[in-house]
């Protein structure tokens, strides 16, 4: 026997799920922090970030995610600005050979035969390369801080072309409905109907492998899922009074799109944003390991798995495990912001 | 329902309209002059114009493109590049492995429902918790990173499971020997488990959802037990989302799938697209995907009908 049947009054007061308790019944809050809030809600009116912030801080999970994404855009960004700087520093003088280290990665992420192993192995994690070195001796550790940069500039850089190319389509399709709307809406179909990752093989065979390749294969094909979240958006704020009101002011579409409808339909957007670059830098990795993404001698996480896995029968699991924590890590930051931020944002969850 | 149904099929003859015209213009763009290299190294102009005469390549695009649909009407997909052997052929030898760990997948993915139920019956318990928080981290790991450490784990270090390959069959796709099971453990685990991930964490949010709309509300002031309230009312309208979404994940799966393969080296659709991406044979890269996404648009077609005819809302919109 299910033991839900027979809500507790334990259960009631700790838990105050919905399915044990009436909807409006009990609040499943503390009390103290119910009465906090309501003075905090009587005492200052909440913006809508505000109101958001509000509720994210309550989701730990989506808090830890927000933390993982500030400090891997920490480092692929100290890595953008400092690493060429440090580049030339240390190809030219003696610096190299003194083996100085870089501003976060402790060795050049390129230079060979660090500490290799006879048997071309690479050497297990020690205190001189915590995350040990790959077949050439190069340090793991320095490679992923590095790659850390290429997964967050895939990541952005391809979204902002598909949410780029989502943000024109998706309010001509929503605002002006009809042939234009079919139209749009029936090419988004046909990019929903590939399964995603043959799409983006396809493309790259095509193109050819390469950096920006990447870019442009993973943003294009991103377009219809922020077209059409858009457009949901725009059809369900088209009908409102605030709407109604700046057309009889005189207001041209454009403006009506552009400073009134989009501006209040953009939550949801955020939201598939932080999901993409997820999915973005994934997808990185993906053709990365299948030798289409990003090539050597530059550093990806996807690289180095494909590396890892080539020798995997010798038993150096290092080469796998770093490279997998950080992209599984990054991956994990922004799915669980985005979830949590979807939470925070949909008015149904609203109280 | 008939009408829906019309509708629905006039939608998937322009999505397969699409699909074939995005894919036979990849085949068109691909750098090089295909009639060049079928004349053959060292061929003379003159040959050369006749190979492209001879495969109507001069002809105008869309009678190209009307000519690549009607071979695929009749199954014909091309010849590889590399081996010269027809892409057809290639796709029935290799699709039957592909389709047994698809289905396998989905096997494992429905573990997810009740999960997700569990944890929408019991919101933040420690249990909720940690379910939800394992299911994000497990959505968040592509297939490959988790493929290979299974590997590396119940594979390469315990030796306990086939690390690849694939064994005898029944019926094409059902395994007939407990090593041919074996094979199919480890690869279908992996896909499976990410998946399981995103069921149950959809199962939740849909179960919340529906926890709070007023038709519960009603089955609870009209005093009926809150086993009926929450598997008579609740469940059966929570569930119906998460079935389309698994419709929906099936392409999620199928390229799953495909990475799935490379890992653990079963000779399916996927490791055929892998190997023709490093021969660069993109008549068998788009053969292979075209193979995929027709799977995928029927597959989602049948879940479609299937959500229209368990809910009649669906069939009445627009």
């Amino acid at each position: 026997m299910p033991d839900w049947d027979e809500p507790t009054r334990e259960d009631r007061d700790v838990y105050g799920s919905s399915w044990v308790t009436a909807p409006e019944d009990v609040d499943a809050r503390r009390a103290d922090e119910v009465v906090e809030e309501v003075l905090e809600e009587q005492t200052k009116p909440l913006g809508l970030w505000a109101d958001t912030w509000r509720r994210l801080k309550r989701n730990r999970l989506a808090l830890v995610g927000l933390g993982i994404i500030i400090v891997f855009i920490v480092i692929g960004t100290t890595e953008a600005v400092f690493y060429q700087m440090h580049w030339h520093v240390r190809a030219s003088d003696e610096a190299v050979r003194s083996g100085a280290p870089g501003y976060l990665a402790p060795y050049d992420p390129n230079q060979v035969n660090y500490d290799l192993s006879p048997e071309g192995l690479g050497s297990p994690p020690s205190w001189q390369h915590p995350f040990g070195t790959d077949f050439l001796g190069r340090d793991i550790l320095s490679r992923t801080l590095v790659a850390t940069r290429v997964a967050m500039l895939v990541g952005i850089i391809a979204v902002a072309i598909a949410l780029t190319l989502g943000l024109i389509l998706g309010p001509i399709s929503g605002y002006y409905g009809g042939v234009v709307d079919s139209i749009i809406m029936r090419a988004a179909d046909i990019f929903f109907a590939f399964p995603y990752i043959l799409f983006v093989l396809l493309i790259m065979s095509v193109l050819g492998q390469g950096f920006q390749n990447v870019f442009i294969a993973i943003g294009v094909l991103g377009w219809a899922t922020f077209a059409r979240v858009v457009r949901g958006q725009i059809l369900s704020v088209k009908s409102m009074e605030y709407v109604e009101a700046a057309r009889a002011q005189g207001a041209t579409d454009m403006r009506i799109i552009f400073r009134h409808v989009l501006p209040n339909s953009m939550a949801p957007v955020y939201v598939a944003v932080a999901m993409a670059i997820g999915g973005a830098i994934a997808t990185e990795a993906a053709l990365s390991y299948l030798g289409i993404g990003i090539q050597p001698p530059n550093s990806s996480w996807g690289l180095m798995i494909s590396d890892a896995v080539n020798y995997l029968a010798g038993g150096n699991w290092w080469w796998l495990l770093f490279p997998s924590i950080a992209l599984v890590t990054t991956v994990f930051g922004f799915i669980s912001f985005g979830n949590g931020l979807r939470d925070a944002t949909d008015p149904k969850l609203k109280e | 329902m008939i009408a829906y149904i019309i509708r629905r099929l006039l939608q998937l003859v322009i999505v397969l309209f699409g699909v074939t015209l995005i894919t036979f213009g990849m085949l068109k763009l691909v750098p090089g002059d295909p009639a060049v290299a079928l004349a053959g190294k060292g061929a003379s102009p003159e040959k050369i114009a006749s190979v492209r005469h001879e495969r109507g390549l001069d002809r105008p695009f869309y009678v190209q493109y009307y000519k690549y649909v009607e071979r695929l009407l009749h199954g014909d997909l091309g010849e590889s590049l590399y081996s010269s052997r027809p892409v057809g052929e290639m796709i029935r030898e290799a699709a039957p492995v592909t389709i047994q760990l698809a289905v396998a997948a989905v096997l494992i993915e429905l573990l997810g429902i009740p999960l997700g139920v569990y944890s929408a019956l019991r919101q933040y318990t420690f249990w909720d918790t940690a379910l939800t928080t394992g299911a994000l981290i497990l959505w968040g790991i592509p297939v490959f990173v988790l493929g290979y450490f299974a590997m590396y784990i119940f594979g390469l270090k315990l030796d306990w499971l086939p690390i690849g390959g694939v064994g005898p069959t029944v019926l094409g796709i059902i395994p007939s020997t407990p090593a041919s099971w074996s094979t199919l453990v480890l690869p279908a685990l992996t896909l499976g488990l990410i998946e399981v991930a995103y069921i149950s964490y959809m199962q939740r949010a849909s179960m919340l959802e529906v926890s709070r709309s007023d038709f519960i509300r009603t089955a609870r002031a009209k005093g009926l037990t809150e086993r009926k309230v929450v598997w008579g009312h609740g469940f059966k309208n929570a569930v119906i989302p998460v079935m389309t979404i698994a419709g929906i994940d099936l392409g999620v799966l199928i390229g799953g799938a495909i990475i799935t393969e490379t890992v653990f080296n079963r000779p399916g659709i996927g490791l055929m697209i892998y190997q023709a991406i490093n021969s660069r044979d993109t008549a068998v890269i788009a053969g292979g995907v075209l193979f995929a996404t027709f799977f995928f648009v029927f597959a989602n077609l049948l879940v479609d009908l299937g959500y229209a005819w368990v809910d009649p809302r669906v069939r009445l919109e627009d």
